[in-house]
Order: structure tokens, then C-alpha cells, then sequence
């Protein structure tokens, strides 16, 4: 009669032998391999912090919306109505280049644009993944300057993305609203608000805003549906 | 818990009630995978390339990890000057209308940066409009136009066939062609010109037929269509001296009578009366109206009929004269069958019990005589201006169609036809055969035709012109009751396609030859602000046909003697999907299980049990039939119901089109078709001993006890059943309306879990259906593949269980096997959105979470693909993405391709432009590996709650729509937040009919509840 496996001797097999220098080197290789790819993953490189593609046209926002103090909504209209701030029509540059430096070699693309009908196509810089749905219109309307997620772009002649985009940095806001937020009377456009230095201040800025834009709570905040459909 | 029901025997299919083997293995093994026999014989040279893009792919692996790269450079391209109103990203909504057979549905469509994307129902329109809801519903054949504007497969070209090769050109190239000949036609007062036309309710249409008839006065007009209303006007005519609308009011009718009429199903109409009638399932008093439904085929009426009774389309004529003798309205009262006299003493009973709150109608396919018995009926018995309304057709000549297209046929084989313009429909294929039409249309030096396709027309034409899809081009038509409606477009045309009337208009020598100018001139007497406020709405309000004022005389019809011998009869059926056949080359349509047989990318012989075990065939072995000296042979469907001695015929399948998807799929069943027997006919069946395999949805996602008693039977037994469906009849609700009400001492009270969160937030969304109001109509369907672009999968892949429908409707019969007239309970199966959801327990990513307002949400990007969820839930509501069913063509062979791809490139690389632009940018496109299921349209929550939280609005009931509650025409589905206590949805999860499905059984505690089903039978 045979042995039952549970009635043999507990002998380890003879491939155990090699068991011990491949946990080492598993566990070699992953003290290599982990930090590697959180480090890549994790780089501005790769959540393009710092992209900046030439625009067909130098369009410079440190002139218009710095120096010039152009609202941010004379371009970036539906910004307040619509998913999108959208990219103003050419009739938008025209209304002023119509008069104001209307030879300019620079601004060739736009009345080239103006002229045929077909439209200056810019490099789109803030490419957020197509799975999320982030909404202008809801933050906008309740108190998220455009500072937050743009920097100063009125300090910037060549427009770059400022802030990595990530959904580790989207949670950092949505898990605490409040300390991102501006009362109603300052604009969402304003670039040279603060909140108030005094850290009692600014705890009581941020109920109030909480409470002012009836912001949601955090359960809400941090659902996956938020933003992903 | 009470088992009001647990006698009765619910089931879905034969094999399912007889406990088959097959039907039992389908249950368990819900991931049906290749047969690994069918692996090893895969051609060696695809095995291959299977591991070389495996070993590529791990290739590409190593490089992504060290480039990591930015996605693809995006370009945004805004306006050069925005249009005034339109901002970017905001959908816009045009009201416009689909013709069929010479009717207009309105609709509502949604465009999205200049991209149809979506079509509903125009809810400010009478023939749309849901009652007391505020939206507007549209079948499932309208909403798939969508598809159909982006089919890669329509015609893009002029196809000149002139020479021995087809050419391909443009407009211009016709015109050229055509100038000369115009010329002589001109010259010879239109002699030899003949226009054949669909049936069309267009003024515009009419007016420039009336042009091309001034400039050539010989020219000839005929009309076809395969699935004509002539009979009913024709009867209306004998009845009433002119031909009238018939114009129901179900609403007010208690007590409805069908003679295989199908008011909810293939009646014009369908959406509309669909409402009316659920007004009465019940109506606010708590009463319901019993619908008698007496017909030749199982129909969706039929379906949900409460007393109904099955017969040869024979004895429909001599059924009716009956009941018109005895109420004194005229005809003979022959002898009837026991099962038939007793079926018409509850109804003659009921019939004079309800004076002036009755109905009679009949299906439009049964011969004018018959009709004109009816309207005799309905005016004796008072229903003639209170159930229904008789309009006067504005054109008084009815055209006969089968005589029409003979006639056309008879002047092209005696070689009268020199130029044949044929505009839209497809008489090649759906004319009737006994005329050969095909072979007579060569004689035509010239023939034209104007269509989406290349079809089988186009084909047999010299010319054929790309046809402007109806969300292309402006129209006009009327709807059901004549009001006066406008079609305007969406979007340029795609391929510089001509409307009908722009090729009127360009024979006619017409100045305008865009089809907004041409729209235009016909309603030139209209204003310019009328007229914007007219395009507003889609239509003309107040326009709507005058009524007849002659009352109808008492007729004497003479019923035919019953055959002496029992005989097989084929009756030929609208298809519920395809219609005649034009919408065969949408793979949505397609797709949509029939409402009945759930049978998919097929047509079938439907046949009752009876005949079949006379016949000794089963699902899938094929029958031969026999009409004269034609036959057949097309598997047979034993399909509980039908009844006994007919074999109902789809039409519309079988399509000839070299590379489309509706090329081949199914038989075409017209060459049977014969001008003296267009909707029936006597036949000879027999059994050829082959065998088809047919693709039925019907035993996929087994939830019922069949299911459970399996799962039992695994996990160790338990104690108690969950009843899927609830339902009992009016009179045992009456007598005790608590019946429904759950009795915990069966349940469970312990939960198998924890509950995973509580939900605190100011919305809690919930749904509810009531079974009582769904008909089983498939629109639910089509609107959530359009709104959550779900992909089509191939008839292959639904054998493998791998359709992708978001909800399905469940149907079952009840009754035994043998039972002619089983009931039929149609329930529609989403996710049910547990709080205690099984689904979330087992995912080993968390994929699949609550969120914070009650949904069970699906996280694509976190998903691995186990499938774990599917497997744990009860519902089987959950979908996987075996393949990137959006790149594949649904006519893939049986390994598709590509297996491997990179994934972020799959889709942009794969999916041709044009399908792109159909899709919904408010929701991901899924790709292949990762599950998904329905989220209660949880676009259409956010959008709605962004911009009503940005203008400070508060939501009322009704704001959010799912695209499934505002499609159902029955108002079966109702949707809203379960926190608002004054909301619908909270009403009903608080009725007395409510109930969770398997809700005592699993303690799941679905958000969605259904309402158990009421019926309304006479009481025995």
C-alpha cells in the first residue's frame, strides 16, 4: 500500500534549495523597481509641470491680463456657464486688432484666421485625461480662483502648466475646500488675492466660504463619481 | 413573505421551463468562453500572430516604463466668429421629425459642438409628448438614426452604372448627365417618365410633385410601400364615403378591443396611444382598462393584453362579423369556434357595460371591408367622438400600392418607361415577387435612385445619388393627426447627399435648390417670426386635419367560410426592429433583442408548441414553407403564444448588400410575398432536418428560481424563494391590497455584510418601474446605448453572452408549456444600485464603490477585469468588455483583431472618424478589460446639479431625467431623489406595490423598486 502524501516524511523538495537566493533577488530587484516607477510616476516630467509649447501666435497673457488688466472673462467667457472657459473666437482678438497694431507680423495667424474663416489652432497645454470631468463652471462660481489650478498666468508671457494636475493634487483641494476658497465679494479672477496670514483668520475664512457656496462635504468630495463617469 | 404567486411558474424559454441541461449550464456559467476544442483548430498562422503581438506588447511595456511620455499633442480649434447663443460645450436641442410610411414622429435632438449625439422625443409636441411627464418619447427605430447618420457603410458617392463598371461621382457629374435628358423629356411633354415614391405626408413633397407634373405633363406618379396603411383608408372610404385618420383615444377607452390590431407595437402611432393606454394601468382612481386582443401573431398588444386568444388571420374577419351582428351593427354571424365564442361574451358583456368608453380596432393588413365593419362597430356602440376621432385625409384618392407598384411594373415590361426615378425605398428587394420587378426595370434606359445606400435597387439603377439623412436636410411632414411638422438638420450633409426633394426640384427646373429653400416656398405664406416660432417646436400648432363629419353606414360584410381542412397559414410580419427591412443595416437595431423571441441578428419561422410537436422540430431546425411554387427555409422558433396554425414571418432580413452589416443576416422572407397575398397566406410547412443556430438572449442572466434553487444548491440550502415577479390582478389587489407587502419571517434580518457606508447627502437617487406600465417596447434599450455609447458585439458574441446592453428586458411567460395564451410579464433589469451591494464586496481593486449619494459606481481605470462582480451579483445587471467592441466591426470573424494593442492608442487608432463622432462626450468610452454597467445616468445628475448649483436654483422632481425613464413612452420608469418626500419616486418606493427584487432574500437593499404588475382579466 502506498504512502498518503500526508503520511510521507516532511522533506523539502530539492528546488527549495534555490528558493532562498530568489527571494534576494526578488526582493533586490524590487527595492530597485518600486522607488523607480513612483519616482517616474511622480516626476514633473511626467505630469508636465513646466510644459510650455509655442503657441502659433506669442500671445502673451502677461500683457493683456497683467499689464493691460483684461478681465479674464473678456476672453474666457463661458467660463462661468460651461464646462469649458473656451478659447475665445478670432472676432475676440479682432474687436482690438482691428485698430491696435493692425500690421503686426506676429498677429499674422489671427487675421490669416480672420480672413479665411479657419480657425488659429492652439496647443492645448492643461490636457487633463479624457475619463475626468472637470467642471469650470462649478468651481468658478464657488470660489476657486483661477489661480489655484492656472498660477499666475498674468505673470506669464508664454503660458505653462503650473501645477501638476494630478488626482493626488485634485484630492489635496477636495479633501479641504475651504483653505482654497475666496469670499464672493473678490473676484475669481483676481491673481493678487491672498487669504489672510493669520491662521485663525484664515480658519474662519474657510467656514465661512464653506458655508457662503453651500460647498459639499467630504464624502461627496471624494466620491469616484465626482468626476469620473 | 406571502406566496400570493408561488404556484405559478415563471419562465423564459421551453428549455428553461423543462429544466434543460443546456438552459441549466447557460445559468451557471455566465462567462461562456471559447470552446477549447474550437482554440485548437484556430488557423495556425493567427496562433501565431496571437503570441508575436503578445511579445511585442511586453516589448512596449518595458520601453512606456522608461519614456514616459506626454500624451498626444491636442490642438483646440475654437471659432473663428461664435455663432450668437452657443457656447461651447453646452448641448444644444432642434426639434425635427422621422417620416415613416407617411407619417412624421417629432423629435428632439441633442447636438453637441455641431454633432447629433442623441434622439429623444419632442416633448412639446402632442404625438411625442409623454402624458403628464415632461418629456418626449421616441422608439427605439427613431433613436437608432443616430447610428445611422454615422453607419461608415452609407453611400458617400454618385454611382454612375451607365457603362459596364460602376463609376463613382458627384452631383454635379449627375446633373450634367441628366441636363440631356431632361431636355428630351422636356421636349416630349415627360413622355416615358415615371417617379415611384415612398408613401410621404410632406406638403412640400406634394407641391413639388405637382411641378414636376405642370412641366411634364405626361409623366407618371406611383407609389409603394411593402407594409401599406391602404386597406384602413380604403375601408374608412367604403364606411364613410372619403378616407379618414383614425385617431384613438385610448386614455378614454375602458374597454379596448384589438382584432389583431398592435396600437403598442407596430401601429404608427405606437408612442402615443402607448401612453394613452397606460394612463388606465392603472389610472388614478386605482381602476385599469381591459384590453381584448384577438390576433394572428404574438404582438406587444397582445402581449399585455389581458384576455387574448390567438387564431389564423383567416377567421379574424369572420370573429368581427360576429360580434358587429350581435351588436347590431351589421355583418353575418357565422359559426365560431367554442375558444372563440367564449372569448367574445366577456368582451360583448363588457362592451355594453362601458357605453361610449369602448374601442374596436384592426390591424391594417386585413382587407377594407373589415375596417369598415369596425368603424360601423365603433359607431354603434359610440366610440366615433370619444374614443375616437375621424380626420379627413387631405388627399382624397387613396393610393392602392400593390396596384400602384403593378402598374409601374406593367408599363416597364411593355416598355412604356424611358427614365425611372426611383426616390428612397428599396422595390428591388420588398416588391412583391410574383411581379419581377428587378427583371422588368431593365427596360428603363434611365433609371435613378435616390438612397442612404448602395442597396439592391441602387445596384439594378444606372444612377445612383446619396440620399441626405433626415438629421442632414430640412422636410416637413405631418404627424399621426396632421399637425403640421418641420424636420430641420443637425449638421451639413456628410457625403453631399440630395432629400427627395431637392431631386424634385432639380427635375422640376425649380429655382431653389437647397433644401431650406425649398422647405421654405411651401410655407411662403408664413411669416418670418411664425415661422421661427414654428421651427421652435417642430411644428404648427392647431394644424391638424379636419374631421369627417358623415357618419359611418352599417355595413353588410360577408364573412368567407372556414377552410374545411386545417391548414398551415403564413402571416408576414412587421419586424419590430427593422420595419420592412430600410433599418436593417443598423447594428443597433440589430442588436436589440425582439421584444418577444429575444432572438438577435435574426428572423425566425415563429410557430406555436403545438405545431412543432406535429412538426417534430425544435428551436433552430429549419422548416421548409411553401407558397405556390415558392418556398423556403428559415429555422423555426417555437415561440409561446403564436397561435396555432400560423407561422409568422418577419420581414426585412436577408438583405443583398455586398459589405454592410445587415448584409445576409437572417432570411429574406419577401420572395414569398405575392400581390394576391401581401399579409397572409395559405402555406405548406414541412421539416427539412437541418438545424440553424440562432442567437436569443432570452436564458442569458438567469435571476429567477431557477437560478436560485442552483445557487442553493451550491452554497448548502436555504429557506425561502425571492419572487422576481410580483403581480396579481386588480380584483385580488382590491379585495386585499396588502398583498404585496413583505412578511419578515421568511427573510433574512441579518445582513451577510456590513453595510459600506451610510449616505448623508441632501440627494439619495433612486428609480422605480412598475411593471404594470412597461410594454416591453425596447426603447428603454436604445435610448441607454445612445446615451452611454454602448458598443454592438455580433451575433457571435451574444452566443457567447457577451451583448453589452446596459438594462435588458426580461420577459417570462407564465402558464404552462402547452398553454396557447400564456401571459407575459416584461421586466426591465439595470443595476439595481444595492446599498448593500454584492458587487462591491468581492472587488479585490475597489472598482466598484458607493459613492456619497446612493450610486454604485464603476471606476474604469481601476478595474483589472476579474470579473468577480459580475460573478457576486444577483442581478447579473453587470457588463465586461471582452474585446474593444468600438473598434470592432460587430461582423468580426470568430478571433477578432487586434488582440493587443497599446491601450491609450487603441481607440484613436481604430474607430473610424465618422462612428466618433457619435459618441457621448459625457461619458467614458470603455475599452477593452474593464466591466461596466448602468450609473442611473450620472452625467445627467452632475450636469444638471452643476448648473443649478452655479445660478442657485433648487432642484424640483423631475429636473434629472435617466435617458431610459425619458424615453419610455408608458412612463414605466420614473427617476429622482428618494430625500425629497414629495418626489415620484418616493411616492412609488412607498406604495403598496413596491417591492426590491431579491431585496428579503439578499438584504440588498436596491435603490431601484418595482412596482408589482396589475392585470385586469375577466373574473371567472
Amino acid at each position: 500500500m502506498t504512502q498518503e502524501w500526508y503520511e510521507q516524511p516532511f522533506v523539502f523538495p530539492k528546488w527549495a534549495n534555490y528558493l532562498l537566493p530568489a527571494i534576494v533577488i526578488g526582493v533586490a530587484g524590487g527595492l530597485f523597481y518600486v522607488p523607480t516607477v513612483v519616482g517616474l510616476g511622480a516626476s514633473p516630467k511626467t505630469t508636465a509641470v513646466g510644459y510650455s509649447p509655442v503657441q502659433p501666435v506669442p500671445y502673451s497673457h502677461a500683457l493683456h491680463a497683467g499689464k493691460l488688466g483684461i478681465d479674464c472673462r473678456y476672453c474666457h467667457n463661458t467660463v462661468e456657464s460651461s464646462n469649458f472657459a473656451s478659447i475665445p473666437p478670432t472676432e475676440t482678438c479682432m474687436n482690438c486688432h482691428t485698430n491696435i497694431r493692425s500690421q503686426s507680423d506676429k498677429l499674422q495667424p489671427v487675421f490669416n484666421s480672420w480672413a479665411t474663416g479657419k480657425p488659429v489652432e492652439w496647443i492645448k497645454i492643461h490636457d487633463l485625461p479624457q475619463y475626468v470631468y472637470f467642471s469650470h463652471q462649478a468651481h468658478v462660481t464657488h470660489g476657486v480662483g483661477c489661480i489655484e489650478c492656472h498660477g499666475r498666468i498674468d505673470q506669464m508671457e508664454q503660458v505653462y502648466q503650473a501645477k501638476p494636475l494630478s488626482m493626488g493634487w485634485c484630492l489635496d483641494c477636495h479633501r479641504d475646500p475651504g483653505s482654497h476658497l475666496r469670499p464672493k465679494n473678490i473676484s475669481p479672477t483676481d491673481m493678487n488675492w491672498t487669504p489672510p496670514e493669520d491662521p485663525a483668520q484664515a480658519a474662519q475664512l474657510a467656514a465661512d466660504c464653506l458655508k457662503a457656496y453651500l460647498i459639499h462635504d467630504t464624502p461627496y468630495m471624494q466620491s469616484c463619481s465626482t468626476c469620473h463617469r | 413573505m406571502k406566496h400570493h404567486s408561488a404556484q405559478r411558474e415563471y419562465w423564459r424559454s421551453l428549455a428553461h421551463l423543462a429544466g434543460s441541461p443546456d438552459a441549466r449550464a447557460a445559468a451557471e456559467n455566465e462567462f461562456a468562453a471559447y470552446d477549447p476544442d474550437e482554440l485548437l483548430k484556430m488557423p495556425a498562422v493567427t496562433r501565431r500572430r496571437f503570441m508575436k503581438l503578445a511579445s511585442a506588447s511586453m516589448a512596449f511595456a518595458g520601453l512606456a516604463l522608461s519614456g514616459c511620455r506626454r500624451w498626444p499633442e491636442q490642438k483646440l480649434a475654437p471659432y473663428t466668429s461664435r455663432p450668437a447663443g452657443r457656447t461651447p460645450g453646452i448641448p444644444e436641442q432642434y426639434a425635427t421629425i422621422m417620416e415613416l410610411n407617411g407619417v412624421a414622429s417629432p423629435l428632439l435632438v441633442k447636438s453637441f459642438d455641431g454633432r447629433p449625439i442623441k434622439i429623444e422625443g419632442n416633448p412639446t409636441h402632442p404625438w411625442s409628448q409623454t402624458v403628464h411627464g415632461r418629456s418626449g418619447a421616441a422608439d427605439a427605430i427613431a433613436q437608432a438614426a443616430i447610428l445611422e447618420i454615422y453607419d461608415p457603410d452609407r453611400s458617400t458617392a454618385v454611382i454612375n452604372r451607365t457603362g459596364n463598371t460602376p463609376i463613382a461621382g458627384n452631383w454635379d457629374g449627375f446633373t450634367g448627365a441628366m441636363n440631356p435628358i431632361i431636355d428630351t423629356l422636356t421636349s416630349s411633354q415627360g413622355d416615358g417618365l415615371a417617379i415611384l415614391s415612398e408613401s410621404s405626408s410632406s406638403q412640400t413633397t406634394a407641391r413639388l410633385k405637382a411641378a414636376v407634373a405642370a412641366k411634364y405633363p405626361k409623366a407618371a406618379f406611383f407609389e409603394y410601400e411593402p407594409i401599406s396603411r391602404y386597406n384602413e383608408l380604403a375601408g374608412a372610404k367604403l364606411a364613410l364615403g372619403q378616407p379618414a385618420r383614425l385617431v384613438h383615444h385610448l386614455d378614454k377607452a375602458m374597454v379596448i378591443a384589438l382584432f389583431d390590431a398592435d396600437p403598442l407595437g407596430t401601429h404608427p402611432a405606437h408612442v402615443h396611444y402607448a401612453g394613452l393606454w397606460a394612463m388606465n394601468r392603472p389610472n388614478k382612481q386605482g381602476d385599469m382598462s381591459r384590453m381584448y386582443a384577438i390576433e394572428s401573431a404574438m404582438t406587444l398588444s397582445g402581449s399585455v393584453a389581458d384576455c387574448r386568444l390567438g387564431v389564423q388571420p383567416s377567421r379574424i374577419g369572420a370573429i368581427l362579423s360576429a360580434v358587429s351582428a350581435r351588436l347590431g351593427a351589421g355583418g353575418t354571424d357565422s359559426s365560431l369556434s367554442a375558444d372563440e365564442e367564449a372569448f367574445i361574451k366577456p368582451l360583448l358583456a363588457d362592451i355594453s357595460n362601458n357605453p361610449g368608453a369602448t374601442v374596436v380596432m384592426v390591424g391594417a393588413h386585413h382587407e377594407p371591408a373589415i375596417h369598415a365593419l369596425a368603424l360601423a362597430i365603433n359607431q354603434k356602440i359610440g366610440a366615433i367622438d370619444s374614443t375616437l376621432a375621424l380626420l379627413a385625409e387631405p388627399n382624397e384618392n387613396v393610393i392602392d400600392h400593390v396596384q400602384s407598384i403593378s402598374d409601374l411594373t406593367n408599363r416597364l415590361k411593355s416598355k412604356q418607361v424611358s427614365t425611372l426615378i426611383i426616390l428612397g425605398g428599396n422595390p428591388v428587394y420588398d416588391a412583391p415577387a410574383d411581379l419581377d420587378f428587378p427583371g422588368a426595370m431593365a427596360s428603363a434606359k434611365t433609371s435613378i435612385h435616390l438612397s442612404l445606400y448602395d442597396d439592391e435597387t441602387s445596384r439594378t439603377c444606372t444612377w445612383h445619388v446619396p440620399r441626405a439623412h433626415f438629421l442632414e436636410a430640412w422636410g416637413d411632414g405631418r404627424a399621426w393627426d396632421g399637425t403640421a411638422s418641420i424636420g430641420q438638420p443637425l449638421i451639413q450633409p456628410l457625403y453631399d447627399g440630395k432629400t427627395s426633394d431637392q431631386l424634385l426640384a432639380f427635375f422640376a427646373g425649380e429655382a431653389e435648390t437647397e433644401s431650406d429653400a425649398i422647405v421654405r416656398k411651401t410655407f411662403a405664406t408664413v411669416d418670418d417670426a411664425a415661422w421661427m416660432a414654428a421651427l421652435n417646436v417642430g411644428q404648427f400648432e392647431h394644424s391638424k386635419f379636419k374631421p369627417v363629419t358623415t357618419a359611418a353606414a352599417p355595413q353588410t360584410y360577408q364573412s368567407p367560410p372556414a377552410p374545411k381542412a386545417y391548414g398551415y397559414e403564413v402571416r408576414f410580419l412587421q419586424d419590430s426592429k427593422l420595419y420592412d427591412g430600410r433599418f436593417a443595416t443598423s447594428g443597433w437595431l440589430q442588436e436589440i433583442p425582439d421584444p418577444l423571441t429575444k432572438i438577435v441578428w435574426d428572423n425566425a419561422a415563429l410557430i406555436s408548441r403545438k405545431d412543432a410537436l406535429a412538426l417534430d422540430v425544435g428551436i433552430g431546425d429549419t422548416l421548409k414553407i411553401t407558397i405556390g411554387n415558392q418556398s423556403l427555409e428559415i429555422a423555426a422558433f417555437i415561440l409561446p403564444g403564436q397561435p396555432v396554425g400560423v407561422i409568422g414571418l418577419p420581414l426585412g432580413y436577408g438583405r443583398d448588400m455586398n459589405d454592410n452589416v445587415g448584409a445576409n443576416v437572417g432570411v429574406n422572407t419577401y420572395p414569398m410575398r405575392a400581390t394576391s397575398a401581401m399579409y397572409f397566406s395559405p402555406a405548406q410547412v414541412s421539416k427539412t432536418g437541418n438545424y440553424y443556430e440562432l442567437a436569443t438572449t432570452q436564458d442569458h442572466h438567469l435571476t429567477d428560481q431557477d437560478g436560485i434553487e442552483m445557487r442553493q444548491t451550491q452554497v448548502g440550502a436555504k429557506h425561502t424563494s425571492a419572487e422576481v415577479i410580483r403581480e396579481t390582478t386588480l380584483a385580488e389587489f382590491k379585495r386585499d391590497s396588502r398583498i404585496f407587502e413583505k412578511n419578515e419571517e421568511g427573510g433574512f434580518s441579518l445582513q451577510l455584510y456590513q453595510p459600506p457606508m451610510e449616505f448623508k447627502d441632501p440627494h439619495q437617487w433612486g428609480m422605480g418601474i412598475d411593471l404594470s406600465k412597461c410594454i416591453g417596447c425596447h426603447a428603454c434599450v436604445a435610448a441607454c446605448q445612445a446615451e452611454n455609447n454602448i458598443p454592438i458585439v455580433g451575433k457571435d458574441q451574444v452566443l457567447h453572452n457577451r451583448q453589452m446592453h446596459w438594462i435588458r428586458i426580461d420577459r417570462y411567460f407564465k402558464g404552462d408549456a402547452d398553454d396557447p395564451n400564456p401571459e407575459v410579464v416584461f421586466q426591465p433589469l439595470a443595476c439595481q444600485h444595492c446599498e448593500n451591494a454584492p458587487c462591491e464586496q468581492v472587488c479585490p481593486v475597489g472598482a466598484t464603490v458607493h459613492d456619497s449619494e446612493g450610486l454604485n459606481v464603476m471606476v474604469y481605470n481601476r478595474c483589472v477585469g476579474t470579473r468577480y462582480c459580475s460573478n457576486n451579483c444577483p442581478y447579473k445587471v453587470r457588463r465586461f468588455n471582452y474585446l474593444d467592441w468600438q473598434s470592432q466591426d460587430p461582423r468580426h470573424d470568430k478571433y477578432p483583431k487586434p488582440y493587443l494593442n497599446i491601450p491609450d492608442q487603441q481607440q484613436i487608432n481604430t474607430v473610424p472618424l465618422v462612428k466618433q463622432m457619435m459618441f457621448n462626450p459625457d461619458v467614458t468610452v470603455r475599452m477593452r478589460g474593464v466591466m461596466e454597467k448602468c450609473t442611473f445616468c450620472i452625467q445627467r445628475i452632475h450636469t444638471t446639479t452643476i448648473s443649478q448649483r452655479a445660478r442657485n436654483e433648487k432642484m424640483k422632481d423631475g429636473d434629472i431625467m435617466t435617458a431610459c425613464q425619458q424615453s419610455c413612452p408608458t412612463q414605466a420608469i420614473v427617476f429622482g431623489d428618494l430625500n425629497d418626500k414629495k418626489s415620484k419616486v418616493s411616492q412609488w418606493h412607498e406604495d403598496k406595490r413596491a417591492y426590491g427584487l431579491l431585496d428579503e432574500a439578499l438584504q440588498t437593499r436596491p435603490r431601484n423598486k418595482y412596482l408589482a404588475k396589475l392585470s385586469n382579466p375577466v373574473e371567472t
